[in-house]
């Protein structure tokens, strides 16, 4: 059983119908919308000979901040063009060059021009492909089925409790082996790319099943968002060459990152965004994304999903004129640890994609790198998971798990009076903006701390106003909330421990990175109300730490 | 800009109010909000109890489909301020064609069945791994790709709101999307099942699933290219292409179309008596097609002479079988 059926969500699908088991995917929107389909810029994979995966390896530990798994990073590198060429056999078509190859773009951090791509709407080809592969070999799919909590018996996975929307209707679903692919919590922040539905629900799942997270403190600032709606504009857009300019007109990158300006990591970009932005440089409260000089003919045919957008969303053609932009949260490079095979903690539960951290992005993700690990740890998941459950039993699924989840339900919903769940997500969202954006400290991140705990407590006692059973948008958001608030604490727990300044994680009471105190993980569990902190070493395979410039 | 929204409030299931009714809601609409804003405003800071889907507000998850003012919509990417200045109004419904489960959401299963009927993932034939599509034979499936599946096309379909086992036009852009691709290996098999009765043939090209496309897929077009590259396949033994086969015929011998004639030639003998009952509607409405006394015009040279162009230019003219 898969849980969430996004890119990694189904290609673990797939895999685990090829290895001849019975499988289901379990997801609160229908596949074809889950948040992969959003996706702009492309994948990244060594395909050229004047490229290697070394290489690619290589820009992804330094965007990592040296802080990825080296491992799991020369796993994803050297399985990516493989994983490239099976996805065309499936029917996927990346645009192609004049000679007939894959046609390769520039993206941030990476050292060699990497990135294959279908236009700028890349994750919306891959999704359905995949989506047309998971029809094609018969995957069940429990659609618009919302997962409220993992069973755990005897220290094995037994399967979930999910809520059908439709009805309200809470299910027992059993599995040998169970997949979690629930994708970002981007909702946790005011500005974000992500989709309303992006709210963490792995994560409170599996803090609340007894597992840690890790490297939360890590969260992605894109550099490129529209101003009032979060929405993407791709990394893609400056990939084929577009500037950044400030106020004053100036190609201000060129002063952070001289060397590759506009393409330096994510983290770097948005940094420098938000100190133009607060240096009084910006343009109410934005810097100018310029793709004029492109030409229409570039914009239309490799960026017209950004063109529509920007004309639609901010009211500008990027032909005629600069698009307004900011940083906003996109990613999250933590989550759920897992090893190589996506293995987690319990034995039979897995974890692969933005939920998961196997950890390859480190403290920063190269753009083009997620859709990549969706789409490898995906299938190493899927294909682990055939295997243990090929090797055991269904373990008992315990009565009271079905009992426990109605009850929690009925408590919620027999709530008389109390605030409403999205005042609370609304000042959740903006705590998160306010104490732990791109520029950290710890009297920020500690005010964050003690109005998250606060809202934690006003959440348990929040009323609904729609107590019906059907398409209850209000009682799944006060679901949702719980995941949000546990995932925002552990963000602000994580990151007020880390007194160090490392990829996307900046102090400015601790402004450089520290090797010899903060080169580790860490985990975040939760016990009771409380949060405790431990770490992890860091796999380092080929690549010693140094310093980190663009 | 205050502006009063008129939403359909519906549910099968309540045994006290099940509706439909409209409900209305004045928003207080800046610029630039979309109407899936306004509706997220309404059902967050007044009525929890709206159902709509929603989920990327990006114009790409194709969750958020509704009927706005009459017409099929994707609301994240509708603006609430020219949309009302235009209309006059704010009246948002469900999509049209489609059951309602809940106010604006709508039964789906339907519409993923019909994905399913087209078999939509890439057979491909022996031999074709590693085979790129170039940039040409892509340009030929590309608007095909865009689909969203967000269903517009077919809640405004009028072929699907008189027959609800039609193919439709979403599954029938999905379904160009394989035929038209160079790696496919079951081009035949697809087209045949393609245009058997509630396929491709039903569709009487109205073109208001390319009218209300928000991601400019243009399914009619995508149809017709089926209808061509089935015709051009062998795939005639049905009433569509006998139809459009009589029709090329009737301009190639007489010059004109002899429309009495082609009940006979699309439907046959025996279903065109069970066309007599539509025929004496017809004549009594003087809307019936009378058979010509001389049916060539003298100009029938000229028109040969395009067919020959024509055939030698691109032979699409339809093979004859046997």
């Amino acid at each position: 059983m898969i849980i969430g059926a996004g890119l990694a969500g189904m290609r673990a699908a797939i895999e685990a119908a090829r290895n001849g088991l019975d499988t289901a995917l379990v997801t609160k929107v229908y596949p074809v919308r889950s948040h992969s389909v959003a996706a702009q810029g492309g994948m990244n994979a060594a395909l050229k000979e004047t490229d290697s995966w070394e290489a690619h390896a290589f820009d992804t530990v330094k965007g990592s901040d040296w802080l990825g798994d080296q491992d799991a990073i020369e796993v994803m590198c050297s399985e990516g063009p493989g994983d490239i060429l099976e996805l065309e056999g499936m029917g996927a078509i990346f645009n192609r060059d004049s000679r007939g190859h894959i046609a390769q773009r520039p993206f941030g951090g990476a050292g060699y021009p990497r990135t294959c791509y279908l236009a700028d709407r890349t994750g919306h080809a891959l999704l359905h492909v995949m989506y047309e592969q998971v029809l094609k070999h018969g995957v069940f799919i429990y659609d618009e089925w919302h997962v409220t909590r993992l069973v755990i018996e005897g220290g094995k996975v037994s399967g979930v409790i999910a809520m059908e929307l439709d009805t309200g209707k809470l299910h027992r679903l059993r599995s040998k082996s169970v997949i979690m692919a629930t994708g970002g919590y981007g909702r946790v922040y005011r500005t974000t790319t992500n989709a309303l539905s992006s709210t963490g629900d792995g994560l409170g799942l599996a803090l609340s099943a007894g597992l840690p997270l890790m490297d939360m403190e890590f969260v992605q600032f894109h550099p490129t968002v529209l101003k009032r709606t979060g929405i993407l504009m791709t990394e893609g857009a400056r990939g084929e060459g577009g500037f950044l300019l400030n106020s004053l007109g100036e190609r201000f990158m060129e002063k952070y990152a001289p060397k590759v300006k506009e393409l330096a990591s994510r983290d770097v970009v948005s940094r420098a965004e938000q100190t133009e932005i607060e240096e009084g440089r910006g343009v109410e409260g934005c810097v100018l994304l310029d793709l004029r000089h492109l030409g229409a003919d570039t914009i239309k045919s490799k960026l017209s999903q950004i063109r529509e957008l920007a004309m639609n969303f901010a009211g500008v053609d990027p032909i005629e004129a600069p698009v307004p932009v900011k940083p906003g949260a996109h990613y999250s490079m933590g989550g759920i640890p897992a090893d190589i095979d996506c293995q987690t903690e319990i034995p039979g539960l897995f974890a692969a994609g933005e939920c998961a951290c196997v950890s390859v992005h480190g403290a920063n993700r190269l753009g083009g790198n997620s859709l990549l690990e969706a789409v490898v740890f995906g299938r190493r998941a899927g294909k682990r998971a055939s295997e243990y459950a090929d090797s055991t039993e269904l373990v008992a699924f315990p009565d009271s798990a079905l009992r426990d989840a109605a009850n929690e339900v009925a408590e919620i919903l027999r709530r008389d009076e109390g605030e409403r769940v999205y005042a609370l997500r609304d000042e959740m969202a903006g705590v998160m903006e306010e104490h732990c954006g791109i520029f950290r400290n710890r009297e920020r991140l500690g005010k964050g701390l003690e109005q998250i705990r606060e809202i934690k407590e006003r959440h348990r006692r929040a009323a609904l106003a729609d107590r019906g059973d059907r398409f209850n948008a209000e009682l799944l958001h006060i679901i949702e909330l719980g995941s949000m608030l546990d995932a925002s604490e552990a963000i602000l727990v994580s990151a007020l421990h880390r007194e160090e300044s490392r990829g996307s994680h900046f102090r400015t009471d601790f402004p450089k990175r520290d090797d010899s105190k903060w080169l580790k993980h860490t985990l975040v569990r939760k016990r009771g109300n409380d949060f405790t902190v431990g770490y992890k070493d860091v796999k380092i395979t080929r690549f010693k730490p140094e310093e980190r410039k663009y | 800009m205050e502006i009063k929204f008129s939403i359909r409030r519906h549910d099968p299931m309540d045994g006290e109010n099940p509706g439909p009714y409209y409900r209305e809601y004045i928003v207080d609409a800046e610029e630039g909000m979309t109407v899936l804003e306004a509706l997220l405003k309404i059902s967050e800071e007044e009525d929890p109890t709206l159902a709509f889907r929603r989920s990327c507000r990006s114009a790409i998850c194709g969750s958020c489909a509704m009927t706005v003012n009459g017409f099929a919509r994707l609301t994240c990417s509708l603006q609430v301020i020219p949309e009302y200045q235009k209309m006059g109004a704010m009246r948002i419904e469900p999509l049209s064609n489609h059951r309602t489960i809940k106010d604006l959401v709508v039964d789906m299963a339907p519409f993923w069945e019909k994905m399913e009927k087209v078999a939509p993932f890439l057979m491909p034939a022996g031999g074709s791994e590693g085979n790129p599509v170039s940039i040409e034979d892509q340009a030929g499936i590309d608007e095909s790709q865009r689909c969203i599946m967000c269903g517009c096309c077919n809640a405004e379909c009028n072929s699907l709101e008189i027959d609800e086992r039609f193919i439709a036009p979403a599954a029938s852009a999905k379904a160009w999307r394989f035929v038209g691709d160079v790696r496919e290996g079951h081009r035949g098999k697809r087209l045949e099942r393609l245009s058997e009765e509630h396929g491709i043939w039903d569709c009487v090209r109205c073109i208001h699933c390319t009218q209300y496309c928000p991601k400019d897929v243009k399914p009619l077009k995508q149809i017709e290219s089926l209808r061509s590259a089935a015709m051009k396949e062998g795939v005639l033994d049905n009433p569509g292409a006998r139809h459009v086969e009589a029709m090329a015929d009737s301009v190639e011998r007489f010059g004109r179309l002899d429309e009495a004639a082609m009940t006979f030639r699309t439907l046959g003998f025996l279903r065109s008596v069970g066309m007599i009952p539509l025929g004496l509607r017809l004549e009594k409405h003087g809307k019936m097609p009378h058979p010509y006394i001389f049916p060539q015009i003298m100009e029938i040279d000229e028109v040969r002479a395009v067919y020959d162009e024509i055939e030698k230019k691109y032979g699409l003219k339809p093979k004859k079988e046997g």
